[in-house]
C-alpha cells in the first residue's frame, strides 16, 4: 500500500475475552479519503476491531494513528479528539434525553450560555444534510421517536463537527433499521463524506451496501483477516466464499451423514414465525437447528414457542411442554444467591413437594442425580451456584432442564463463553437425550454446533427463509441464505 | 397538694352540666385534641375519657365541639401539619399531646399567631405561648416519703425500686424520694434497684438484693408497675412484709384488697390518671371562657387510699390502670392552686 | 390544539394538584387566604427540597433510603452547631456544669463555623457515597439503608434528647410574611426554577440525566461516570441539606427523629411529579408539585376527617390514582 500514510495503522493486533481470542493478529490500515467495507460472520471479530479503534479498551500490538504509536494511551477521550467517531451497532443514545441534548452529550464544546440552541441547530444541520426530509425536531425527546429515527440522529451525530473534528466514522450495522430510502441517502452520504476526505469504516452484513459504498474490502474469520482487497474485485458470491472458505471441504466430508428426519414420528412443535415464511416443524426426537445471523428473530421464535407451551399464542402449536434453557446465563439463567441444587430443582418443586412444603430428601436426590449424570463437577451440590465454572453453570441450567417433564427443550445460544471439553460433554448428553424422543430446537451462531442438529432451519428478518437438512447443511449455504438479499 | 383522690367521675360531670349554664359563652367554641400516639393501654385510656367527658359537655351545649385527633405515625412532622390544619378548620383550642417538647414550637407558634389556644399536657410543649399541664414527679415521690412519715413515724430501713435508667420520669421520681428522705432523717434508703416499671423484672430485681439486705425492711418506694412484683418477692423469701407504695396498676390494687380482706394490710397507690386528658379538655375551656389562667399547671395524682380501694378496682379493668375524668371543678381548683 | 400524551402527563401532576386544591377549598373555605397557604404549605418547603434531592439521586438510577434520617441530621446540627459552636451541644454544656469546662468558651468553641463544617461534611459524605456506589457496584438501597442508621447516630449524638435552638437567621427566614404572595409558595417557586435550572438547563444537567438514560453511551461519549454519580449524590446531600436548615426553622429545635417519614414522602413525590425510578425520566418541577401534593393530601384527609388510622392508606390511594391515570396516558401513548 502506497501513497499518503495512512490516518490509522494497526499492526499484528491481538485481543482476548478470556478464554475467547476475539482477535488473532489483525493487520489493518485506513486512510482519510477511503471508505473500507468490513464483513464477517458474527464472532469474526469486527465488534471488537471497532471498540478498540474507538478507544474502549486496548489490546496487544501496535496501533499507531497519524504514523505516531498511541500503544496504551489510546481512551475514549483521546479517540474522540483525534475525531474517531463510531455508531455502535446497539443505540447509544440516551432516551430520556432529546436529540439537541444528546449532541450535547457527545460534544464537550457545547456549553455555556445558549448551549442549547447551538446544539440543536448543529444536529439539524447535519440531519438535513445526511438525511433530508427526515422529519425530526432537536427538542423531540429520543424515546420517543421510532427506532429508524433514532437510527438517523445517531448517524447524524456521528457525522457532526464541533471543535473535534469528525475524520474516521466507524458504521456498525447502520443501516439495520433504515428502509430502503434513508439507507441509499446514508451510503450517498458517506460517498460525500469520503470524496471530502472523510475516513470512513462501513460494517454490514448487507453485502450488496457493502459493494456499493467501499472502496475497499477487508473480510474477517475467526479474529483474522482472511481477505484484503479492493471493492471492484469482490462480487456477492466471491464475498460469501470469503467469508465461509474453511467451511467448505468440512461440509462436503459430513454430507455424507444422513440426518434422520422425524418422518411419521409425531409433531411436537409447528410454528409460524413472525413475519412468515416456512413454518417450523419439529417431530419427536428432533434436534432442529436455528441459524441465521444473530438478531434475526430466533431469540424471539423460542420465547413465543415457550409461551405457547402455557398460553394460547396464534400460529404456535406445542406438546408435551416445554423448557428453556437461557444462553444469558446471569441475567436470564441462574439464580446466583441460590444453591447448585436449588437451581437445578427450581422448575421441578411441583414434582418434590411434600404437601405444600418442598421435600428437601427428593430436592437432593434430584440435584445429585443430575449432578451425576451431566457431571458437574462440585464437592457439594449445596455450594452456591456462583462457586461453579461458567461451563458448570450452564450444566446446571441443562440439567434443570431436562429433569423437568418436557418434552421439548429450547435452546437459546446456550454454550456461549463455554469451554470446548464441557461443550463436547453436553453435545453427547443432547443426543442421547434426543434418542430418548425429548425434542430440541436450538438456536446457535456457531457452524460447528448445527452439524449435531437433524435439520436447520435459516432465518433472515424475522422470517425463516431456508430449510436445509443434514446432508444439504455447509457453511456455504447457510451464509448464502443468511444474507440474499431482496431484490 | 390538692387531693383529688376517688372524685367519682359521673358526679364530675352532673357537676359539669350543671354550671353548663354560667358557661354558656364558650357554646360556639370548637376544641381539637391532637395526639401523637394511640398505642398503649394508657393512651386508649386517655382517649376514651377524653370521649366519655367531652360528648356530654358537646351535647349540652358547652362547647360546640371537641375532637379528638391522632397522628398515625407518631412523627414530628406530622403532628405538626395536623396542628396547622386544625387551626385552618377553625377550631379554638388545640389541646396537645405532643410528639416531641421541642419540636412542635414552631407549629404551636402559627397556632398561637392565629389566635388559637394551645393548651399542652402529658407531652408538653416549651413554646412560651402555649400552657403546659406538666406532672410533678418528684413531687409524686416526695408524697410516698411523706405518707410512710404518718404511717410510719419511728421510721426504719427502706428499700426503692427504681424505673427504668437513664429516663427523665425515674430521675424525678427518685429525686423526690431522696429529698423526702433527706427531710425525714428517720428513713434510711438501704438498697436501690431498677424494676424498669415491671412487675416480673421488679420481682427478679428484689429479689436478688434481698439476701444482702437487713431484716427490718419497713417499706417499699416505687414508681409504679413494680409494687405487686416486690410483693411477690418478699413473699419468696418468707419476709416480713413491708408497707409497698402501689402505683394503681389493676394487678397492684388486686393484691392489696386480698392482704387488705386477709390481714388489714395498709398503703397506699398514686400515679397519673390518663384521664388528665380531660383536665386539659376543661382547662382550655376556661381559657376559652376568659378566665385568667397562669401558663404553667400540675397535673394532680390520682392517688388511692385505704378507704377508697374497693371502689377504684371496681373501676379499673384487668390489666389497665386505675383511672379518673376530671370535671371543670377540679380544672378550677388546678388553676387555683398554681395561681398561689 | 389536541394535547399529544407526553403533554399531558407532563401536565398531571399539576392537574392533580389543581383538583385536590379545589376540593380543598370546596371542604374548607378558610383555606383560600394568606394564612391559609402559609398554614397548609410551610411544611411542603422542606418536604420539595428533600424530595428534589431524591430526585438527584433517583436520575442517576440510585435510590436514597437515608434522607429521612439525614435531614434530621442536619436539623439537629442547626439547632445546636449553626446556632452556637460547639457550645451549644448538650454535651458541652453538661460538662460545664460539671466544671469540666469553664463557664466561658473560647471562641472556637463558640462560632457557628463549625455548623458548616458539619454541613459540608454530610456533602461530602453524600459524595463519597456516589462514588462508592459507582466503584464498588454496590446497590444504593443496601448502602443508603445502612447510612439512615448512620446518621440517626451521629444526630443522637449530637442531640440525645429534643432541644437546641433553630439560628435566628433561619426562624425569621422561615417565618418570613412577604406581601401579597405566602412564602411558602414563593419558596417552591423559587425551588422548582433553580432545581430545573440545574437539572433541565445547563449543559452538564444533560450529562447528567443521560448517565441516567443510557450510562454505556455517556461513557463512550468520553464522560466520567465516576464523576457524574458523585455529582448527583453531593446534589442530592446539598438539597437535602437545604431540607433539613428549612425545617428546622419552622420547628425552631432539632430531633433526630423529626424527619423520618421525609424518606418514603420524597420517594413518592419524585414519582407523583412524573418522575420514573429508573431511566433518568425526571422532572424537577414535577417534583415539587409532588411534594406539594403530598402535603395538602395530608390537609385534604384531615378536613375530610378521615380517621387518622385511614390516612396512610388514603395518601396510598391518590398516589395509585394519580399512577394509574399516568399508566392509561402511557398506553394510550403507545396504542397511537
Amino acid at each position: 500500500m502506497t501513497g499518503p500514510s495512512p490516518f490509522i495503522r494497526l499492526e499484528d493486533v491481538r485481543k482476548s475475552f478470556g478464554a475467547v481470542r476475539a482477535l488473532q493478529g489483525v493487520d489493518l490500515s485506513c486512510s482519510a479519503g477511503e471508505c473500507i467495507g468490513l464483513v464477517g460472520h458474527n464472532g469474526a471479530g469486527k465488534s471488537t476491531l471497532m471498540n478498540l479503534l474507538a478507544g474502549v479498551f486496548g489490546a496487544e500490538g501496535r496501533m499507531a494513528i497519524d504514523g505516531e504509536d498511541v500503544g496504551g494511551r489510546h481512551t475514549v477521550a483521546s479517540a474522540q479528539a483525534q475525531g474517531i467517531r463510531c455508531v455502535f451497532q446497539e443505540l447509544s443514545l440516551c432516551p430520556n434525553l432529546t436529540v439537541a441534548e444528546n449532541a450535547r452529550v457527545m460534544h464537550r464544546a457545547l456549553k455555556g450560555f445558549g448551549w442549547r440552541k447551538r446544539a440543536g441547530a448543529l444536529i439539524t444541520a447535519k440531519l438535513d444534510q445526511v438525511f433530508p426530509g427526515h422529519g425530526i425536531g432537536a427538542s423531540d425527546i429520543v424515546g420517543d421517536l421510532p427506532i429508524a429515527r433514532r437510527q438517523m440522529v445517531e448517524i447524524a451525530r456521528a457525522f457532526t463537527v464541533t471543535d473535534a473534528p469528525a475524520r474516521l466514522v466507524i458504521l456498525d450495522e447502520p443501516t439495520s433499521s433504515l428502509d430502503a430510502h434513508q439507507a441509499s441517502q446514508l451510503l450517498a452520504y458517506v460517498r460525500r463524506f469520503v470524496a471530502e476526505g472523510g475516513a470512513v469504516v462501513l460494517i454490514s452484513h448487507l453485502l450488496g451496501e457493502i459493494l456499493a459504498a467501499a472502496d475497499r474490502v477487508v473480510v474477517m474469520k475467526d479474529g483474522r483477516v482472511v481477505a484484503e482487497r479492493p471493492a471492484s474485485e469482490f462480487t456477492r458470491s466471491s464475498l460469501v466464499a470469503a467469508m465461509g472458505t474453511v467451511a467448505r471441504e468440512e461440509a462436503e466430508e459430513r454430507a455424507a451423514v444422513t440426518g434422520r428426519r422425524g418422518g411419521d414420528a409425531p409433531t411436537r412443535v409447528r410454528a409460524r414465525a413472525a413475519a412468515g415464511g416456512v413454518d417450523l416443524i419439529a417431530h419427536r426426537g428432533e434436534i432442529v437447528g436455528l441459524a441465521g445471523l444473530g438478531g434475526q428473530g430466533q431469540s424471539e421464535m423460542l420465547i413465543r414457542i415457550f409461551d405457547a407451551a402455557r398460553r394460547t399464542v396464534p400460529g404456535i402449536t406445542v406438546e408435551g411442554g416445554s423448557a428453556l434453557v437461557a444462553g444469558d446465563r446471569q441475567t436470564d439463567g441462574v439464580f446466583p444467591l441460590w444453591s447448585i441444587a436449588e437451581n437445578i430443582t427450581i422448575t421441578s418443586l411441583n414434582r418434590l413437594k411434600r404437601g405444600i412444603l418442598i421435600d428437601s430428601g427428593k430436592t437432593d436426590a434430584m440435584a445429585e442425580d443430575w449432578k451425576a449424570r451431566i457431571g458437574i463437577r462440585t464437592p457439594d451440590i449445596h455450594n452456591p451456584i456462583l462457586s461453579l465454572s461458567g461451563g458448570n453453570q450452564q450444566k446446571a441450567l441443562f440439567a434443570r432442564a431436562l429433569g423437568s417433564t418436557a418434552e421439548t427443550v429450547l435452546m437459546d445460544d446456550p454454550m456461549r463463553g463455554v469451554d470446548i471439553g464441557t461443550k463436547q460433554e453436553v453435545y453427547g448428553m443432547i443426543r442421547a437425550e434426543a434418542e430418548r424422543g425429548r425434542t430440541f430446537l436450538w438456536y446457535t451462531t456457531e457452524m460447528d454446533e448445527l452439524k449435531h442438529c437433524d435439520h436447520v432451519y435459516v432465518f433472515r428478518d424475522q422470517r425463516i427463509v431456508a430449510d436445509l437438512s443434514r446432508a444439504e447443511l455447509t457453511e456455504e449455504r447457510v451464509l448464502h441464505a443468511s444474507f440474499e438479499e431482496v431484490a | 397538694m390538692t387531693r383529688l383522690a376517688g372524685t367519682v367521675s359521673l358526679l364530675a360531670l352532673v357537676a359539669a352540666l350543671g354550671a353548663g349554664t354560667a358557661l354558656a359563652d364558650t357554646k360556639d367554641k370548637k376544641i381539637a385534641l391532637s395526639n401523637n400516639y394511640a398505642g398503649n393501654s394508657w393512651r386508649q385510656a386517655m382517649l376514651r375519657s377524653w370521649d366519655k367527658v367531652t360528648k356530654p359537655a358537646v351535647e349540652a351545649g358547652i362547647v360546640a365541639a371537641a375532637d379528638p385527633f391522632t397522628t398515625a405515625e407518631n412523627q414530628v412532622t406530622e403532628q405538626a401539619a395536623q396542628i396547622q390544619n386544625l387551626v385552618l378548620q377553625g377550631y379554638n383550642a388545640i389541646v396537645l399531646n405532643a410528639a416531641s417538647p421541642d419540636a412542635l414550637n414552631g407549629a404551636v407558634k402559627e397556632a398561637c399567631d392565629a389566635g388559637v389556644t394551645v393548651v399542652s399536657f402529658d407531652g408538653i410543649v416549651t413554646e412560651p405561648c402555649a400552657w403546659r399541664i406538666a406532672v410533678d414527679f418528684k413531687q409524686m415521690g416526695k408524697d410516698e416519703v411523706l405518707y410512710l412519715k404518718d404511717k410510719i413515724p419511728a421510721g426504719g430501713n427502706v428499700l426503692e425500686i427504681r424505673g427504668l435508667a437513664g429516663v427523665f420520669v425515674d430521675d424525678e421520681i427518685s429525686k423526690g424520694i431522696h429529698e423526702g428522705v433527706a427531710e425525714n432523717p428517720q428513713f434510711k434508703i438501704v438498697g436501690s434497684v431498677h424494676g424498669d416499671w415491671d412487675q416480673a423484672k421488679a420481682q427478679a430485681a428484689v429479689a436478688g438484693i434481698l439476701p444482702s439486705l437487713p431484716d427490718d425492711i419497713v417499706a417499699v418506694v416505687t414508681q409504679g408497675g413494680d409494687g405487686y412484683g416486690a410483693a411477690q418477692a418478699f413473699k419468696a423469701a418468707g419476709r416480713k412484709m413491708p408497707t409497698i407504695i402501689m402505683g394503681n396498676r389493676q394487678d397492684e390494687l388486686a393484691w392489696w384488697k386480698e392482704q387488705k380482706d386477709a390481714n388489714g394490710y395498709e398503703t397506699m397507690s398514686v400515679s397519673i390518671a390518663p384521664g388528665v386528658s380531660t383536665l386539659a379538655f376543661w382547662v382550655a375551656q376556661q381559657i376559652l371562657d376568659g378566665k385568667e389562667v397562669p401558663k404553667d399547671l400540675v397535673v394532680p395524682f390520682l392517688r388511692i387510699d385505704q378507704g377508697t380501694l374497693e371502689k377504684s378496682l371496681e373501676t379499673t379493668e384487668k390489666g389497665g390502670v386505675a383511672n379518673v375524668e376530671y370535671s371543670a371543678e377540679d380544672a378550677q381548683k388546678v388553676v387555683d392552686a398554681a395561681k398561689k | 390544539m389536541r394535547l399529544t400524551a407526553r403533554q399531558l402527563r407532563t401536565l398531571l401532576p399539576a392537574l392533580s394538584l389543581v383538583v385536590l386544591l379545589a376540593a380543598i377549598f370546596y371542604l374548607q373555605p378558610r383555606a383560600m387566604s394568606y394564612v391559609g397557604f402559609n398554614l397548609m404549605l410551610n411544611l411542603a418547603i422542606p418536604i420539595a427540597l428533600a424530595t428534589v434531592a431524591q430526585m438527584c439521586v433517583i436520575t442517576v438510577n440510585d435510590l436514597d433510603l437515608s434522607i429521612g434520617t439525614y435531614v434530621g441530621f442536619v436539623a439537629c446540627v442547626g439547632a445546636t452547631l449553626l446556632s452556637g459552636g460547639m457550645g451549644a451541644l448538650p454535651v458541652v454544656k453538661e460538662l460545664q456544669a460539671s466544671g469540666a469546662l469553664p463557664a466561658t468558651l473560647p471562641w472556637i468553641m463558640q462560632t457557628p463555623l463549625v455548623g458548616v463544617v458539619a454541613l459540608v461534611f454530610g456533602i461530602a459524605v453524600y459524595a463519597a457515597l456516589g462514588a462508592l456506589i459507582h466503584w464498588r457496584n454496590l446497590p444504593s438501597i443496601v448502602v443508603t439503608l445502612g447510612m439512615s442508621f448512620v446518621w440517626l447516630g451521629l444526630s443522637v449524638l449530637i442531640l440525645p434528647v429534643p432541644g437546641g435552638q433553630a439560628p435566628a437567621f433561619l426562624r425569621s427566614l422561615m417565618t418570613l410574611k412577604p406581601a401579597y404572595i405566602p412564602f411558602p409558595i414563593i419558596a417552591a417557586i423559587v425551588i422548582a426554577i433553580l432545581a430545573n435550572l440545574l437539572l433541565m438547563h445547563t449543559s452538564y444537567g444533560a450529562v447528567l440525566r443521560g448517565a441516567g438514560g443510557n450510562p454505556k453511551a455517556i461513557e463512550r461519549a468520553g464522560w466520567s461516570l465516576l464523576k457524574v454519580k458523585m455529582t448527583m449524590f453531593a446534589l442530592a446531600g446539598f438539597f437535602g441539606m437545604l431540607a433539613g436548615l428549612s425545617l428546622v426553622g419552622l420547628t425552631t429545635s432539632g430531633d433526630a427523629n423529626i424527619a423520618l417519614r421525609y424518606t418514603l414522602l420524597s420517594i413518592a413525590g419524585v414519582i407523583l411529579g412524573g418522575g420514573e425510578f429508573v431511566g433518568g425520566r425526571i422532572s424537577p418541577v414535577g417534583a415539587v408539585i409532588g411534594a406539594v401534593t403530598l402535603t395538602l393530601a395530608g390537609s385534604f384527609l384531615s378536613f375530610m376527617r378521615i380517621s387518622p388510622d385511614w390516612q396512610i392508606g388514603a395518601q396510598g390511594a391518590i398516589l395509585i390514582i394519580v399512577l394509574a391515570a399516568r399508566t392509561l396516558i402511557d398506553r394510550a401513548e403507545r396504542r397511537r
